[in-house]
């Protein structure tokens, strides 16, 4: 029961806000005033039952808080306008839309990416500073000043709750579906702090995610993002042991991924891949669904997430993608193949900062049986890993080979 | 991304040969710093450590661990405090590294903290 009030809340937060921006402005107090409102109801409806309208009736505490804290500080003249509007009948707005409005506004370019994340999850996920402090292991304090910079900024380049016109509107939803993802995969981190409060970060990205499709069902990238996350996550069971050993997609236990998760997301690809112009998210998600749906590693159907990468390295051309199709050329054309094409990226500063090229190169080496060149391949990619269960998982390949 | 910044014995030697006047700066320096990065929404957590002349070593000496005196690096290495930041950027890092250093004038070490989500 409460978890389902909770739900509800969490859904309502971003339409009563939109609704209160909509009506008072003043997007920093408003998206004070709603956490206020929907704290209240998370004590009181468990208690005395859910209203017969909540949305209404958190636009109107919401409403009363702003009113409160304005008369605190002394704003007659607003406290006389926020009376006189306290009269009308919250009117069944355009709730979507602001929703979608909200998502851009929290994702404003203006804003730093820290902020942005921050920002998103508390403005239209309705999480706490506390929640989303946790998730990202800061102090509160710290978040709470993060989320009050971010409107200060919004407030500062006077960022209305208006959707972008419709010239920027693809680029600016770029940056909402790159700010979800990045959520998405804060949630992968397990380096630190219980792995379960992170797990909480992909569930929260989905949800808005799924949201954002609702919304918008005919983008094929947004629908391509769902897809790519549910079809990621959908193999979270396997991906580490109980001690936190990261265990390889090759080696992962199948029967534990979530096949709810697998469906939804083939059935979510199948209804959008060639009804609409291809995009990256939808590319990915579908070479994800390729290894989601094989069997077993070895009937994993490389040629397919070979064919896949090739279109993937057209569309959104990149060292990253080039690196990812290597080890498809690998699997296709054998790991010589493979390591020739990672030779290609040698020379490529923007893979200097990653450890993913001799990561892979290691794994190469070691199917091509050339293992002491694999064993010091896996350590230099140990050396240069920025998460602690995939220094570990690199160091016990390397020791497994000496 | 998380980053730590960290300072080393020299600093403190080199705190040794300052009048009065430069220490009330420094002490003022730090405390605004700290501030700044609360006020930013950056700062994660902040510790100073006794002097390495404190620190106990222990090592593993003839099959046994044994606690012997002194800091495992030389005392001009030892770590005396850090600051452990959130940022955007290795840049913004840098940045907030190199204010200090700009003050101190002895060097600071940058480096990630392990936190990135791994990618297999």
């Amino acid at each position: 029961m409460e978890t389902r009030i909770e739900d509800r809340l969490r859904e309502l937060a971003p339409q009563v806000l939109g609704a209160l921006v909509r009506r008072h402005g003043q997007f920093d107090a408003c998206e004070d005033a709603v956490q206020e409102a929907l704290l209240a109801a998370a004590q009181q409806w468990p208690v005395q039952g859910l209203p017969d309208n909540p949305r209404s009736w958190l636009v109107t505490v919401a409403s009363r808080r702003l009113v409160d804290t304005w008369r605190a500080e002394g704003a007659r003249r607003r406290r006389e306008e926020t009376a006189a509007a306290l009269e009308l009948r919250p009117e069944p707005g355009p709730e979507q839309d602001d929703t979608l409005a909200l998502l851009f506004m929290c994702c404003h370019p203006a804003l730093s990416v820290p902020s942005q994340l921050a920002l998103t999850l508390r403005a239209v996920g309705g999480l706490t500073t506390v929640e989303i402090a946790r998730a990202f292991m800061v102090p509160e304090a710290t978040m709470a000043q993060r989320i009050s910079r971010a409107k200060d900024r919004i407030r500062s380049s006077s960022v209305g709750l208006d959707l972008p016109p419709e010239p920027e509107r693809a680029d600016r939803l770029r940056v909402v579906m790159h700010v979800l993802y990045l959520v998405f995969n804060e949630g992968y981190t397990t380096s630190s702090g219980p792995a379960l409060q992170r797990a909480d970060l992909t569930i929260e990205a989905i949800r808005l995610t799924r949201m954002l499709h609702q919304i918008m069902p005919g983008d094929g990238e947004v629908a391509g993002l769902l897809a790519l996350m549910l079809l990621t996550d959908a193999r979270r069971a396997a991906r580490s042991t109980a001690d936190g050993q990261l265990v390889p997609l090759a080696e992962q236990q199948r029967d534990l991924w979530n096949k709810g998760y697998v469906e939804e997301g083939v059935d979510l690809l199948t209804r959008t891949l060639g009804t609409v112009p291809v995009g990256p998210y939808q590319l990915q998600a579908a070479i994800a669904a390729v290894h989601d749906e094989a069997p077993s590693a070895e009937e994993t159907d490389w040629p397919q997430i070979l064919a896949l990468y090739e279109v993937l390295e057209q569309v959104s051309p990149g060292p990253i993608v080039t690196l990812n199709r290597a080890v498809a050329v690998a699997m296709v054309h054998g790991p010589r193949a493979g390591l020739a094409l990672l030779g290609t990226l040698d020379d490529d500063e923007r893979m200097e900062q990653t450890h993913r090229l001799e990561a892979v190169r290691a794994h190469l080496l070691e199917l091509v049986g050339d293992l002491a060149a694999a064993r010091e391949s896996y350590l230099r990619a140990a050396k240069m890993t920025h998460s602690l269960p995939e220094q570990r998982q690199l160091r016990l390949r390397a020791a497994r080979l000496s | 991304m998380k980053y730590m910044i960290m300072t080393f014995g020299s600093a403190q030697e080199g705190l040794a040969t300052m009048g009065k006047e430069w220490m009330v700066e420094m002490i003022k320096f730090m405390t605004t710093l700290d501030e700044d990065l609360k006020k930013s929404g950056e700062f994660v957590s902040a510790e100073g450590l006794a002097d390495g002349s404190q620190a106990k070593t222990v090592r593993f000496i003839n099959g046994i661990s044994v606690a012997t005196d002194g800091p495992f690096a030389e005392s001009k290495e030892s770590l005396v405090g850090y600051w452990i930041v959130d940022v955007e950027s290795e840049a913004r890092a840098i940045d907030i590294a190199s204010r200090i250093v700009d003050f101190v004038k002895v060097p600071i070490e940058v480096r990630p903290v392990m936190d990135a989500p791994p990618d297999f």
